[in-house]
């Protein structure tokens, strides 16, 4: 079953390395994947996003109409892509910087603190990736540890340090709407 | 031989990167460039790996001095090549036009982006006729490869050094913006072509020989004559060899669309939509552009009803379908001016609105 | 017993189809560049990137590799060349009008890579194989085909001198001026020409000589006359001279 996904928020929240991060974790997992970013006068500030396409079969069709999962980490993100979320969709929402809104009642909404989260954690930074747990979880079709195994690979040599935080990152993302509301 | 290229597993990565790192594995001496959006990454990639290895590079002052010092390159039989895209490779016509009458073996990887003129950096194929009929004087032909996936930037970055040097002629890897900026899970295997003897054209100094000269000039009406006669025996053993396109449904359909690039993969998807409603549909992706698979679009104008045309231009290559049908089926036009191509659910209600 | 005092350099072709016009100092300049690859021995090493122009069919004079520019881009063929095959010899061959008008970036910008390549520039203040019209090194006041009452700076501003250009460039190892008037002059030619080539056989970067030559069928001038134009007039805008050297103490 072929899915997609959106990651989008400002420039410099990590947008694109969590999409990198998703589809390696995809490859891993012997799925089909492409990714591909939105790139153009976005890239000079404003809102950024990729999209992952992955599959069973060779993926084919890329710049879909509509979308399985969107992460928004910032509000123009959330405003600019609820629109294209597929009935029964998911958005998944960063309510730290994002209002708490439903004006869809054909798809699901996860809104999580998701900064405020990374905050705890000790690092800012870790957003996008703490993100990517909440989207495993949801999504049901990535395992942790191919998301783990992809941060291995796609973080660059001199960011290794951080690898055991970003996991920490991945992991409370995943176990987030565990938590007591 | 740069080995550890060589990835024996998939590895997820960019378009450009992998045009570059295939031409590193093929063998590719030299590399000349001037930066353009959307394929810097290119240049990028190659001015640490070539210096590493010890190759050729040079940040070249602009697209002229570029495709001409990969002429010089190719003159003495190196695998030479550049990259660029769309208005920059306008400026490349002249020395194109040149390498084809020198028969020289460069390669150009042009990354489409938006035009006329500056355009815009968006995916595009408003340069299929830069690429398949040239601006460059005078009667000749570029050999064009069009990859639609990442996987096929890396296998037809390699099939284009091997053609550019079995048939000495410039060969361009035309690909876009978007497949330049896309990643996907790859897999860099060896050369598999075999390497191409040149010690009967490349310069070397003239040793215990006469000086051997590389030229187009042509200063008897009748000595051009000759030439380009013969320049087009070696067209013709290139069209009749090296023609190749990917079919899919094709043998029961009364719609055939054809596309190519990046833009084939949305098409795809449509035709599956259109199986999945009834609709006898198939495709035909060219995947060289020169040679153009006419004589297969001759043989299913026979069986189809329609020809359906999807490209992101204001309709360009449906010029050859149409030439290659010759009247005998309708051919129509769906296309989008430029940007990422249409999604599968609009290609699917055109081709609805067509039929 | 008699002694061969005058021979056909090996770099020169026996039997060519073209020919200089009379009295045009290409001729020279040509067996100036084959007696100098004969004496370093170089011949059968050498790749010239030949250009557009009066000098396009040099490679039918010069019994050496060559490959073919097109207008102006020699220098960056000669530059492709060399990278691929740095253990040869690499020159270009060019006129003004190709060195540096079209060509003006190309031959900047090789010079300032420091490029291990020479350059030969046969300047003769017209474009000559197009019938005589203005240049880059047209004088000041020089009437042409398409400067009919002479080069006004007004109007057509001012002609460029290529050898200290070159000179001022951080990769040039040599740039001299020379001129082919008198037989003095050919001999200091000649050895401009030999250190041109052998600093880059010595690896020290861009070898550069701009050759002061006649035009007599465009300046419709004898020979003789020619050549004092050249001596009267040229040499006024165009000092001859070395302009640089980095192996001079």
């Amino acid at each position: 079953m072929e899915k997609n996904f959106i990651i989008a928020g400002f420039g410099g929240q990590g947008v694109l390395l969590a999409g990198e991060v998703l589809a390696t974790a995809f490859m891993l997992a012997g799925k089909h994947v492409t990714w591909y970013p939105s790139y153009g006068a976005e890239m000079r500030g404003g809102t950024v996003n990729c999209e992952v396409v992955a599959g069973d079969e060779e993926v084919s069709a890329v710049n879909k109409l509509e979308t399985d999962f969107i992460v928004a980490l910032n509000q123009a993100s959330f405003d600019k892509f609820l629109k294209k979320i597929k009935k029964g969709g998911t958005m998944i929402a960063n309510s730290t910087l994002v209002k708490e809104l439903k004006t869809r009642t054909d798809m699901n909404y996860i809104f999580a603190p998701i900064t405020k989260l990374a905050e705890e954690l000790g690092n800012i930074k870790m957003a996008n990736i703490l993100a990517l747990g909440i989207v495993a979880k949801a999504s049901k079709m990535i395992s942790l540890e191919h998301l783990i195994d992809a941060l291995d690979r796609v973080l660059p040599p001199h960011r290794k340090n951080l690898l055991p935080l970003n996991i920490k990152a991945l992991k409370i993302g995943y176990e987030y709407d565990l938590l007591p509301a | 031989m740069a080995t550890e290229c060589i990835t024996n597993k998939k590895v997820l990565t960019k378009g450009n990167y992998a045009i570059a790192q295939a031409a590193v594995l093929a063998g590719c001496e030299c590399y000349f460039g001037y930066p353009i959006t959307p394929q810097s990454e290119i240049g990028e990639f190659m001015s640490g790996k070539m210096q590493e290895l010890n190759r050729g590079y040079v940040s070249a002052e602009s697209e002229l001095a570029a495709i001409n010092m990969v002429i010089g390159a190719c003159s003495t039989g190196a695998k030479a090549m550049t990259s660029s895209s769309s208005c920059a490779v306008s400026l490349m016509q002249e020395g194109l036009s040149y390498a084809t009458s020198d028969q020289l073996p460069v390669v150009l990887v042009s990354v489409m982006r938006g035009g006329p003129g500056l355009g815009n950096i968006y995916p595009s194929q408003g340069d299929y006729f830069q690429a398949t009929k040239g601006g460059g004087n005078g009667d000749y032909k570029l050999i064009v490869l069009a990859p639609s996936t990442v996987q096929e930037c890396v296998d037809l970055t390699y099939k284009a050094f091997y053609l550019a040097h079995k048939y000495r002629n410039p060969t361009v890897l035309l690909a876009d913006g978007l497949l330049g900026q896309m990643m996907e899970p790859v897999e860099f295997k060896e050369y598999p072509y075999p390497e191409i003897d040149n010690s009967g054209w490349a310069l070397t100094g003239a040793k215990g020989r006469s000086g051997r000269v590389i030229r187009s000039y042509a200063p008897l009406a009748e000595d051009q004559c000759v030439f380009l006669e013969k320049l087009y025996q070696k067209y013709k053993t290139i069209e009749e060899n090296e023609t190749e396109w990917e079919e899919i449904g094709t043998e029961d359909a009364d719609i055939i669309l054809v596309s190519f690039g990046s833009t084939s993969r949305n098409v795809k998807t449509a035709v599956k939509m259109c199986r999945e409603k009834g609709i006898k549909a198939g495709i035909l992706r060219p995947i060289t552009l020169y040679p153009f698979p006419n004589n297969r679009l001759k043989e299913l104008a026979c069986i189809a009803k329609k020809f359906i045309v999807v490209e992101v231009n204001m309709g360009q290559m449906v010029n050859d379908v149409r030439l290659a049908v010759n009247g005998k089926v309708p051919v129509e036009l769906i296309h989008k001016p430029v940007g990422a191509p249409p999604a599968p659910e609009e290609i699917l209600d055109k081709i609805e609105e067509l039929i | 017993m008699a002694t061969q005092v005058f021979k056909l350099p090996e770099s020169l072709r026996e039997n060519t189809r073209y020919s200089f016009c009379p009295g045009c100092d290409h001729g020279v300049a040509v067996r100036l560049v084959a007696e100098v690859l004969d004496e370093l021995g170089i011949r059968e090493n050498t790749i010239l990137a030949a250009s557009i122009g009066c000098s396009v069919t040099i490679y039918d004079f010069l019994n050496i590799d060559a490959i073919e520019a097109p207008h102006g881009r020699a220098m960056a063929e000669a530059t492709g060349v060399k990278r691929a095959r740095p253990d040869k010899f690499v020159f270009t061959y060019q006129g003004d009008g190709d060195f540096a008008s079209i060509g003006l970036a190309e031959s900047l910008n090789a010079a300032l890579r420091g490029e291990n390549i020479s350059a030969i520039c046969i300047n003769n203040t017209t474009y000559g194989m197009t019938g005589g019209q203005l240049g880059p090194t047209t004088l000041v006041g020089q009437v042409t085909t398409t400067s009919p009452t002479g080069r006004n700076i007004e109007y057509y501003g001012y002609p460029i001198k290529i050898a200290e250009h070159i000179a001022l460039c951080d990769g040039t190892a040599f740039s001299a001026r020379v001129s082919l008037d008198t037989v003095a002059n050919i001999k200091k030619a000649k050895q401009a020409i030999k250190k041109a080539f052998e600093v880059q056989i010595k690896g020290l970067g861009l070898g550069f000589v701009e050759i002061l030559s006649t035009c007599p069928t465009n300046w419709k001038m004898t020979p003789d006359e020619a050549h004092e134009r050249v001596r009267n007039e040229m040499m006024k805008t165009f000092v001859p001279g070395i302009y640089k050297d980095v192996t001079a103490d």
